[in-house]
């Protein structure tokens, strides 16, 4: 066991000034600790992308960072994409094309697609493919998954235009 | 039906269930919280089979943070052990403790529990657990399990084939003699696991004052696991309440009552605190449960034509170390229905269970994924041997309208499905003849495109009768309750629990139909033992059939109550005159529908608050309780084809084109239904091309991380086309057959078929899986 140190996380534009050991991975940390559960764990070796968060607004494996290493960052989870109670365009899509099941991939997904969409607005369905890779689905074959971020790309140049 | 129908039965409903997940509001286990609980963790077996000499668990006692260490010593006398032992001919009675005393029987096999304050000390305290372990010879294959003098897996076993079962119908020997030719061909299914994205985990509460405990657990069959629980425990079951929250995915390996999930329990129990565990992915690879692996052989004798005039089936399963399931359920299924949508009336079988030093196995989503692989793989065999088009092969053999219902060699009644009709409505959707030009085309130019084909019928719904008829223990029913409450709500509960199929929304379309209510006012409870009604939870396909029925005919039940309420109150002899539309009660006057004034609403206000009002005789308020159980099997059946690409130098496999034709009766929600399809078909795929449990000779487990069992990506998933072409079973209460495992089987036979069909002009079949870029390498070798 290692001593704790405070720290002070920025999670959602929120400061939480939290006591941590050294050792703790940034994914527990944000569930237990700051109490966001929308953040999952499926592999805690940074293979299934359930746990990703976005780092200073790019996506990043909570598991394979430690709390301590996130000081000075801004953390955003999926807590923050409908803040305001409206869905996102990857969530509203997910939804209408039946993109998730059991939903624990999920969050993982929406985080990752979101950003992705943003730096590719016009992606090929090999290019969501691609992109979607590093984010496991063992329940809907993604099918479904493909089809709603075609389609919430559709919807978010329709909206820009 | 009457009412909401673009919201009913049928409907393409998106899922009311979205809105919590999407938003990372879902409550999985770990987002349960309870002040104050104490984190377990396990201490594995390096091993794959060894004797325990000794466990000191002294220094890990004292480290940090740690509230409890405790061996199978402690828990043989907290806890009973499961004996397995249902009264079946050639199965072997067998019993597990809780936690080994004696001998550790795979790598993962759990000797000890850390209790302490958080996870990461009790991870810590782990190391310092001394085993004393005096290895044996392992036992790492079915081959060397059942050869002479094997060392015995389990030492109250005479062998290690603890399970073995023969049957024979018709006159196989003579047919054999009779027939042009005799075909052999063989399979052989590797070693899985489920791999749902979340592990499995469990946090037990004792509450002492009132003696009870609660498990918070993604159970797919909460009242079941509560049974075992509490008899485990030897606590009434009256003192258990088993609480699922939402399932990050199950396919089977959240049934069983695993051993981690008592040992936490009577922790729990014991220190009179919270415990709650979490596995890692690691040890849900090497620990959790483990499926297929099986080889089977088949002998068929044939006329001239291809047809078949007896088939012979040997099939052997290696089951691993441990017994949480009779051990004859899984390949049994398989030899029952292994016919399937053809006409064969002289069969035998011999099905044989091996123990070894593995991960014991389970059902995983289709626990007979290997049937249609090996009647179809049977039947492209035939094909071969005599030079014939497989597709004329299935049609000689395949079962017409005429035929159904149809007896099955072994007694099992086939009726209400479509097999020719998916099968020439598939051929001809992916245009077989441009194909085949296609194919010949680019085999000229060196890329060798196969065409796969896949004809499934896929037992869904296990009625009480089959499980009789098929030696393996258990009741088929389903439990359900719908009440409307004094304002007209809608609540509805089922035995059954959700990991990802819908139910919330499906049953809720199911019950709002009945009722003629929006299903976005009927709420679906799951999960509670004290709220849900005693069913047999989610396996298998039967959600759709068995619970959708259920509520079907429990919301039945409590609309004719509300019509004979309404009758009284508007003066009527009979509410026969009466229906429920939008939620109001009409009445036909001269073949119109009218409005009578009457609510739901108003009805209920009558039934829980001014009952002097209903008829006489009739019990106030409005809930219905049902049970039902299914007929012994209902079937869907599909036809599954794919396009695949081999590339013959570096014997890696693309998948080009996939396209499946389904009828499985009426469905609840269509789009749920594609979703299944889809989801059982890339399992399949995964498991041809990618996932692997791999032991070495020593036992040992190569694949505990998700770096070396691969689970297949968006890129290896190819675009899934479903086509529908429902037909309604007869026989069940909305027409439903169920689904949901079928797709398993089809992709396993049809990328399998669609690999032998682009190796074809080498000569070559593949006849094991995973279709490894070095298995099909060597297949070739010599002839590229
Ligand atoms: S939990 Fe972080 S990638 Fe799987
Ligand atoms: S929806 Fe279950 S893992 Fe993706």
């Amino acid at each position: 066991m290692s001593e704790s140190v405070p720290i002070v996380l920025r999670v959602n534009g929120e400061e939480h000034r939290l006591l941590v050991e050294p050792r703790r991975l940034l994914s527990d940390v944000l569930r237990e600790d700051c109490g966001l559960t929308g953040t999952h764990v499926g592999c805690e070796h940074g293979v299934c992308g359930a746990c990703t968060v976005l780092f200073d607004g790019r996506p990043a494996r909570s598991c394979l960072l430690y709390a301590v290493q996130a000081q000075g960052h801004e953390v955003t989870t999926i807590e923050a994409v409908a803040a305001e109670g409206r869905l996102s365009a990857v969530q509203q899509a997910l939804h209408e094309a039946h993109g998730l099941q059991c939903g624990f991939c999920t969050p993982g997904i929406v985080i990752t697609m979101e950003a992705w969409l943003a730096e590719n607005p016009n992606p090929s369905e090999a290019e969501i493919r691609e992109a979607l890779s590093g984010n496991l689905c063992r329940c809907t074959g993604y099918h479904n998954i493909v089809a709603a971020i075609a389609k919430a790309a559709a919807r978010r140049a329709g909206s820009a235009a | 039906m009457s009412g909401a129908a673009d919201k009913g039965i049928g409907a393409p409903l998106p899922r009311k269930e979205d809105y919590r997940f999407l938003t990372g509001q879902g409550r999985y286990l770990d987002d349960v919280a309870v002040p104050g609980a104490l984190h377990a963790h396990f201490v594995r077996s390096p091993h794959a089979h060894a004797r325990i000499v000794g466990i000191d668990v002294a220094a890990a006692r004292k480290a940090p943070g740690v509230v409890a260490v405790v061996t199978g010593r402690e828990l043989a006398e907290w806890t009973t052990p499961l004996r397995m032992a249902p009264p079946i001919e050639g199965l072997q009675p067998v019993e597990m403790a809780t936690l080994p005393t004696d001998k550790v029987r795979f790598v993962g096999d759990p000797v000890a529990c850390i209790v302490a304050r958080d996870r990461y000390l009790a991870e810590d305290a782990a190391e310092l657990v001394e085993v004393a372990y005096e290895p044996l010879t392992p036992v790492p294959d079915v081959a060397r399990a059942l050869a002479p003098g094997a060392p015995l897996v389990d030492e109250t076993l005479a062998s290690n084939l603890v399970s073995h079962q023969a049957f024979t119908a018709g006159d196989p020997a003579r047919r054999f003699a009779e027939a042009a030719a005799v075909v052999e061909a063989s399979f052989h299914q590797h070693r899985q696991t489920h791999a749902p994205i979340e592990t499995r985990g469990c946090c037990a509460v004792w509450d002492a004052g009132r003696a009870h405990l609660t498990l918070h657990i993604g159970s797919q069959v909460p009242h079941p696991l509560r049974t075992t629980l509490a008899r485990r425990l030897r606590l009434a079951e009256s003192q258990v309440t088993v609480i699922s929250p939402d399932i990050g995915g199950g396919f089977g390996q959240k049934i069983a009552l695993y051993r981690e999930e008592l040992t936490v329990a009577a922790l729990a129990r014991a220190l009179k605190r919270p415990v709650r565990w979490r596995e890692d992915r690691g040890e849900n690879l090497l620990a959790a449960s483990h499926a297929r692996e099986d080889s089977a052989r088949t002998r068929v004798a044939v006329d001239r034509d291809g047809r078949i005039l007896a088939l012979e089936l040997e099939i052997v399963e290696d089951f691993g170390a441990y017994c949480f399931y009779p051990a004859n359920y899984l390949a049994r299924v398989v030899a029952m229905i292994l016919t399937g949508p053809y006409r064969v009336s002289d069969y035998a079988f011999s099905v044989k269970v091996a123990l070894t030093n593995k991960c014991g196995n389970g059902p995983m989503r289709a626990p007979m994924a290997i049937t249609s692989w090996i009647m179809e793989g049977t039947i492209e065999a035939i094909a071969r041997r005599l030079g014939l088009d497989p597709v004329e092969v299935r049609r000689t053999n395949m079962l017409r309208a005429s035929e159904l219902p149809y007896a099955m060699p072994t007694g099992e009644v086939l009726e209400d499905v479509t097999p020719r009709e998916t099968l020439e409505h598939a051929l001809a959707a992916f245009d077989l003849a441009g194909f085949r030009a296609r194919q010949r085309e680019d085999r000229a130019r060196g890329i060798h495109r196969g065409l796969g084909i896949c004809c499934v019928v896929e037992s869904t719904t296990y009625g009480s009768a089959f499980y009789k008829a098929a030696g393996i223990a258990g009741s088929g029913h389903e439990a359900g309750w719908v009440k409307i409450e004094p304002s007209g709500a809608v609540n509805a509960s089922v035995g059954l629990m959700a990991s990802g199929q819908g139910y919330e929304t499906a049953f809720a379309q199911v019950v709002g139909d009945v009722l003629s209510v929006d299903p976005g006012a009927v709420r679906i409870h799951l999960g509670n033992t004290d709220t849900a009604p005693y069913g047999m939870g989610s396996r298998g396909a039967r959600g759709g059939t068995a619970g959708g029925s259920v509520l079907f005919l429990a919301a039945q039940a409590l609309r004719d109550k509300v019509l004979a309420i309404a009758a009284a109150l508007l003066g009527l002899n009979s509410s026969g005159e009466l229906r429920l539309a939008e939620a109001k009660v009409q009445r036909r006057l001269g073949g119109e529908w009218t409005e009578t004034g009457l609510s739901l609403a108003d009805i209920a206000h009558v039934a829980y608050l001014d009952p002097l009002r209903l008829p006489q005789g009739m019990e106030p308020g409005l809930e219905a309780h049902k049970a039902y159980d299914p007929p012994p099997m209902t079937y869907s059946n599909a036809t599954h084809l794919c396009e695949a690409v081999v590339d013959v130098r570096t014997g890696g496999v693309r998948l080009a084109r996939y396209l499946v034709v389904e009828d499985c009766g009426t469905v609840l929600n269509q789009q749920i239904v594609t979703g299944q399809q889809h989801g059982a078909i890339a399992m399949g795929i995964g498991g041809v091309l990618l996932e692997e449990v791999v032991y070495d000779e020593d036992g040992q487990n190569r694949s505990g991380s998700f770096a070396d069992y691969l689970l297949a990506t968006a890129v290896e998933i190819p675009p899934i086309e479903v086509i529908s072409r429902h037909t309604p079973n007869r026989r069940t209460p909305t027409g439903s057959k169920g689904m949901a495992e079928g797709g398993v089987m089809g992709a396993i036979g049809a990328v399998m078929s669609a690999v032998n069909d682009a190796l074809a002009p080498f000569g070559v079949v593949a006849e094991r899986q995973p279709l490894t870029p070095p298995y099909i390498r060597s297949l070739l070798r010599g002839k590229v």
